[in-house]
């Protein structure tokens, strides 16, 4: 009998990925879910006595999934594969019982690793060809690019968890196509604070061309300062630059690199810039916002545990940037694939 | 077709020299293995003596732990880092670019550290780029300087040099939302000249404006720098002041109704006898909006006005 294989994850493409990953030799049923809800069902069903489950999910998240079938004692043996390796992400994740944990995007020699380890599967790595399932339409590619950016900033709050040795939460980042104007809407779906401060960067590459905003919490800057340590004697106003600036450094790299990466290209970057600091979120937007009438916008809020610190993360894509990165997306990550 | 042939490294070394921008590398130990040519003219400093020698020993206004923790994430990450002018004017200390008309003594400048890494992807070294920004700072310094200047114009009454409604209003609102938060009181004042149109018809209208004038002195007088003044148009003040009962601002109306009552403006040698009245009303916490409170304000006053003038009464 083939053994029941549960692949748990809120992206389309991600399942596809990872179904895709799965050794054609290895004898399995592949069911699919959206959401930890959906996993906990088909596990009760049989359907899974090995799960691939994502992180951050909608509905239920990779968490609290996890933390039902340690209570409920389910039988089945989870392997975690999320964007988001924090070391305090790996440690809970695997107190509550989980195998191992692979790193978006599945490396397949990574995959092989834990199923030989595991005694689940031995044999050759080799995987099915992939290209006839090449994503066309338009909602599949944007679900590719959701998949690219979940996995960069995860890598970015990877990085930041580093920085501030702490855990930081990742929701699942929003990816819309929006008018410039809508701008405001949309940040203020994820930030509530009345008052921010913002620093933006430019990235491009061939063909594409795109900014990075990191907006911060107003009432997040005193214990940003704290958590970050610093020695030097400065006064307040420069620490509070200070913070600004090592915080989007290392989000807008990790991110950056993360996605240039999985596109396979370069960026240049532009320098750092203040486009405000403790302004009306809709007043720095209007003065700074002026060209670009169709973009596509991805935001993440990251906040930190037991801190109340919250920034977001925004990249922004103009209008004629769109199909070629949504391209990209697809074409790179469908070559990795077949290459292994 | 031919293919054109690579630029040699000659042609590269005279590339780089000629960039008007700063590039320096630097080991891990924080050695200086680059220095290119607009380094060694600002610096004063040839690249054959640079080359070899310790960053932080050749220019102590660099903090070392300072910028020791700027570079660890490029390091540790192998990801770019940016420093601005903004956060600090600069990391070498150089002359302006420009000795006669900068209005700047010093280069300000915006600094970027890009990793350097071998065939192995390790880091080795780190580039540390230098830009001259100083045109672009002392713009926008000035562009602020003008806003603040323009700020400060928008908000003051001409005549007076108290607030003008418009602002005084944003601020009566800001305290309205934060008391919304505190758990102290504040009180409005609104004070108004008695029979000014008298003093108008008497003795004209510059010396009603001189009334103006003085009345908006002694309420400067009489309040502390935390309350908020405003003319509220005509022959109308308001005072916002935080942090007080309606006990203590029934004793600042008093003592405003008695200043004006004691001594009379003077205007060209002619003293013009004025009296005010005065409504007082704290906040409370059943108020909807902060025009509620205004509102309750006026009607202290308009009681004031009907109870006789030159007099002090509290909402109730």
């Amino acid at each position: 009998m083939s053994l029941p294989v549960l692949i748990c994850d809120d992206s389309r493409f991600a399942r596809k990925q990872m179904a895709n990953s799965i050794p054609a030799g290895w004898d399995v049923e592949i069911s699919f879910a959206e959401n930890g809800a959906e996993a906990l069902e088909l596990i009760k069903a049989g359907k899974g006595d090995v799960v691939f489950l994502d992180l951050n999910m909608p509905v239920m998240d990779g968490y609290q999934t996890m933390q039902i079938i340690k209570e409920q004692d389910l039988p089945c043996m989870v392997i975690v594969v999320s964007g988001d390796v924090q070391s305090q992400a790996r440690e809970r994740m695997l107190k509550l019982g989980a195998l191992d944990f692979i790193r978006k995007p599945v490396d397949n020699s990574r995959l092989m690793e834990i199923l030989h380890q595991f005694g689940l599967y031995s044999g050759e790595a080799a995987v099915k060809p992939a290209s006839q399932d090449m994503p066309t339409s338009k909602e599949d590619r944007i679900d590719a690019y959701r998949e690219v950016a979940n996995v960069a900033m995860g890598r970015a709050g990877e990085k930041l968890a580093e920085l501030f040795d702490e855990f930081i939460r990742l929701p699942v980042p929003n990816v819309n196509v929006i008018e410039s104007n809508e701008l405001r809407m949309a940040i203020e779906e994820i930030q509530q604070s009345e008052y921010v401060s913002a620093v933006s960067q430019g990235f491009s590459s061939v063909g594409l061309q795109g900014e990075a905003l990191v907006i911060f919490n107003e009432t997040s800057f005193e214990s940003l300062i704290n958590l970050l340590n610093y020695q030097h004697d400065s006064d307040c106003q420069e620490l509070e630059i200070e913070a600004l600036m090592d915080v989007s450094n290392i989000l807008v790299g990790a991110c950056l690199n993360a996605l240039a990466e999985q596109l396979n290209t370069r960026f240049n970057r532009s320098h750092p810039s203040i486009l405000g600091r403790h302004c009306d979120l809709e007043q720095m937007l209007e003065s700074n916002v002026s060209r670009w009438t169709r973009l596509l916008a991805t935001e993440i809020g990251y906040s930190i545990e037991n801190h109340d610190i919250q920034f977001d993360l925004l990249l922004l894509f103009p209008s004629d940037a769109i199909d070629p990165l949504l391209s990209l997306s697809c074409g790179r990550r469908y070559e990795r694939t077949g290459t292994y | 077709m031919s293919v054109p042939a690579p630029i040699n490294s000659q042609l590269m070394q005279y590339m780089l020299g000629s960039l008007e921008v700063g590039l320096v590398v630097i080991d891990r130990s924080y050695t200086i293995r680059v220095w290119n040519q607009f380094m060694q003219s600002h610096s004063n400093i040839a690249d054959s003596l640079a080359v070899g020698q310790n960053l932080f020993g050749l220019f102590s206004e660099i903090n070392e732990n300072w910028f020791k923790s700027k570079v660890a994430p490029v390091l540790k990450l192998n990801t770019p880092a940016y420093i601005i002018a903004e956060q600090r004017p600069y990391l070498f200390r150089f002359s302006a670019s420009r000795p006669v008309t900068s209005a700047s003594e010093y280069m300000h400048q915006n600094v970027s550290l890009f990793p350097l890494v071998d065939e192995h992807g390790v880091v080795t070294s780190i580039c540390i780029v230098v830009y001259d920004v100083t045109d672009e700072v002392v713009s926008r310094q000035r562009f602020e300087e003008a806003n603040v200047k323009l700020k400060r114009i928008s908000r003051i009454d001409g005549l007076t040099g108290l607030n003008n409604r418009r602002f005084w209003e944003e601020c009566c609102v800001n305290e309205y939302k934060r008391l919304g938060r505190s758990k102290t009181s504040s009180s409005l004042i609104m004070l108004d000249i008695d029979h000014f149109k008298q003093v108008n018809d008497t003795y004209g209208h510059p010396a009603g404006d001189e009334v103006i004038r003085y009345l908006a002195e002694i309420i400067r007088r009489t309040t502390r720098e935390t309350d908020i003044c405003g003319r509220f148009g005509g022959e109308e003040y308001v005072i916002l002041l935080p942090d007080t009962d309606g006990e203590q601002a029934m004793l600042v109306a008093e003592r405003l109704r008695r200043k004006a009552a004691l001594k009379p403006a003077v205007y060209e040698g002619t003293e013009i006898e004025f009296t005010i009245s005065v409504g007082v009303c704290e906040y409370q916490t059943r108020f909807n909006n902060h025009m509620e409170w205004v509102e309750l304000t006026d009607k202290a006053l308009y009681n004031a006005k009907r109870g006789g003038r030159n007099q002090v009464q509290r909402a109730a």
